[in-house]
């Protein structure tokens, strides 16, 4: 029977097939850091003798509040820490970490076909390598550690197929984005999404990560990407630079429970207005006059208001989604030479990508700019450290969620691509890199 | 096992983990005090758990958890003592945490959850998988029968380490 990429993946990792079409499935690799994984770790420890599975089949780092902000995340650190050191996990501490999503990629950890969970959402990031990966809870993620396996009911496979090809001004933001405003902000649960199509083989790995970080945001478990030329390049040039992993590809005549086709030339540059990553409009749009009144109440906007009128009061570039290299050097080539006119926060997604930018000299446009140059953290997208926004006040996010308080209490959060956000902090308000050369005046 | 409780009705579809439980509250490293922080992302969760302070059952809209992994939202429900959650659908990982930690996900009909949201008191007979609400008629649904047993017994973890042996075989044979 001709199969999914996907399917191919799973088939590969089942132990055993269990009651109400659940599986025992094989984890490759998990991923551990240190908001999620100190309970399980603990309850390991005290309950299991301190046994792993297999500590080689597992990466951990500080990332999410780096370093420690207090005595408490001071705390989950230093037990991912020392449980590391124990059992001789790979650990990758403060100065040598990143955001999990960022760095495993990056260091050639996960290669193709392989099965990766970690007890984080954006865990699906990695489906940009063609492997399985998801997230999942402390728990589960302690079961993978302790037993090398997840229990999951599996999942159906959604062919997410993007014809012709991305055009210029538009990013893999503006694609996850426009996927979740076509399947909607819950149209991916209990699916895989499998993306296919010219416009995706054209995606960077980079771009290709970015699309899958936010499948999640449809409620899908994961995205998928077959690996091609650019996956193996890519693999080639980490510092793990791993080898003998498949080609798989789905068969030509696979069946998919759910399809959808995408025309790639038609993505615009979007801005989210609402609370969930499926609420966007262009950024030469409107918010539409049948937007949810409770997100607009929320976000404090006003159906018909034109996007490129609403002020922000800071912006940040950073993220799981968009905080690699190229996503640095495309904020770079719209703050060159200008001002920000808002706090601006720019956080790399790992102290490798810090250092690229730095051998490039970006650092310099982004302070040259007004700007704060940070090290790697998750920072701010999920309200917990490096710059937290105060109650009523409005971002403008190369970050994934735009939830009611997700980047601080009462906080508002519009979602784009980091040339966007550069050219609104710039003219502090939601506003396209287009304008920026001759800046238009604020009008609603 | 029965669980019986009143309801809290959160008629809104997309309430998200954040909302349940924000990320500043993410800094132990066990699952203590989440409790006291329960729905302090919502904007009005803190005043709802006012006017219902007995419910032990929530009654929600569509695809309830959505959003960050964080097992702490069902951690927040259980420490302030919530039982269930009825809704008509649910994010995976967050249906995932709840039956792992004997907290009921109940998927039921649109039209039924916005019956019960109505509703007092809910008591459920989780073995036989029905309910019934106020005087009402009884209700079925459905669990998970592989994940139900951790809900009756715990033991989420010993299930998994039971399947090491068979895990071991499996890979040698890889």
């Amino acid at each position: 029977m001709p199969r999914s990429l996907f399917d191919k993946v799973w088939d590969a990792h089942v132990v055993e097939e269990l009651p109400g079409g659940n599986a025992l499935v094989f984890m490759d690799l998990t991923v551990a850091h240190e908001i999620t994984t100190p309970p399980g770790a603990i309850a390991i420890e005290r309950d299991f003798d301190d046994q792993l599975y297999d500590a080689r089949r597992i990466v951990s780092m500080i990332d999410h509040v780096a370093p420690a902000k207090d005595s408490a995340t001071a705390l989950q650190a230093q037990t991912v820490r020392t449980w590391s050191k124990r059992h001789q996990i790979r650990f990758h501490d403060i100065g040598d970490n990143g955001i999990c999503h960022v760095l495993v990629p990056e260091r050639g950890y996960v290669t193709p076909g392989m099965t990766v969970c970690c007890g984080d959402s954006h865990t699906c990031t990695l489906g940009a390598l063609g492997a399985f990966a998801l997230g999942i809870g402390t728990t589960a993620q302690a079961g993978a550690m302790l037993a090398g396996c997840l229990i999951l009911q599996r999942p159906k496979v959604m062919q997410v197929e993007v014809t012709g090809a991305l055009t210029a001004g538009a990013t893999a933001k503006d694609l996850a984005l426009s996927v979740i405003a076509t399947i909607g902000f819950r149209g991916g649960t209990g699916y895989v999404l499998e993306y296919s199509g010219s416009a995706i083989r054209a995606l960077t790995m980079e771009q290709r990560m970015t699309l899958c970080n936010m499948a999640i945001e449809a409620g899908a478990t994961t995205g998928i990407i077959a690996a091609d030329e650019t996956t193996a390049a890519y693999l080639a040039a980490t510092p793990a630079a791993p080898s003998g992993w498949p080609l798989q590809q789905a068969d030509p005549d696979a069946e998919y429970a759910a399809s959808v086709t995408i025309d790639g030339s038609a993505i615009r540059p979007v801005v989210s207005w609402g609370t969930n990553p499926g609420e966007c409009s262009p950024i030469d749009g409107i918010v539409p006059f049948d937007a949810p009144e409770e997100s607009l109440t929320y976000m404090d906007l006003r159906p018909g208001q034109r996007m490129s009128s609403i002020a922000v009061d800071q912006a940040f570039i950073g993220s799981c989604t968009n905080s690699r290299i190229g996503d640095l050097r495309a904020a770079a080539d719209v703050l060159r030479g200008q001002r920000v006119s808002v706090p601006t926060i720019i956080t790399p997604g790992s102290q490798a990508v810090r250092r690229q930018a730095e051998r490039e000299g970006l650092h310099d446009i982004f302070q040259d700019a007004g700007a704060l140059w940070t090290h790697s953290s998750c920072g701010p997208c999920l309200g917990m450290s490096m710059g937290v926004l105060a109650p009523g006040t409005r971002c403008i996010s190369s970050s994934n969620r735009n939830f009611p308080g997700r980047m601080g209490d009462g906080g508002r959060v519009h979602l784009a691509a980091p040339a966007v956000v550069a050219a609104s902090a710039i003219l502090g308000r939601l506003a396209s890199p287009a304008e920026i050369d001759a800046p238009a005046a604020v009008s609603a | 096992m029965i669980v019986a409780g009143y309801v809290l009705p959160i008629p809104r579809a997309n309430i998200d983990t954040d909302q349940i439980i924000p990320a500043r509250h993410l800094t132990r490293i066990d699952a203590e005090g989440m409790g006291e922080h329960l729905f302090e992302g919502m904007a009005d969760g803190v005043e709802l758990l006012a006017r219902h302070p007995e419910a032990s059952i929530v009654v929600a809209g569509e695809n309830f958890g959505c959003g960050s992994s964080r097992e702490h939202a069902a951690w927040a429900l259980l420490g302030r003592g919530f039982s269930a959650v009825i809704a008509p659908s649910f994010a995976r990982i967050f249906s995932e945490n709840a039956y792992t930690n004997a907290l009921l996900p109940i998927t039921l009909p649109h039209h039924t959850v916005e019956m019960l949201m109505a509703t007092r008191h809910i008591t459920i007979d989780v073995v036989n998988e029905t309910l019934c609400a106020d005087d009402g008629e009884q209700i079925r649904f459905a669990l998970d029968p592989l994940r139900k047993q951790f809900v009756l017994g715990g033991g989420f973890l010993n299930y998994l380490q039971a399947k090491i042996p068979a895990v071991r075989a499996w890979e040698a044979m890889r």
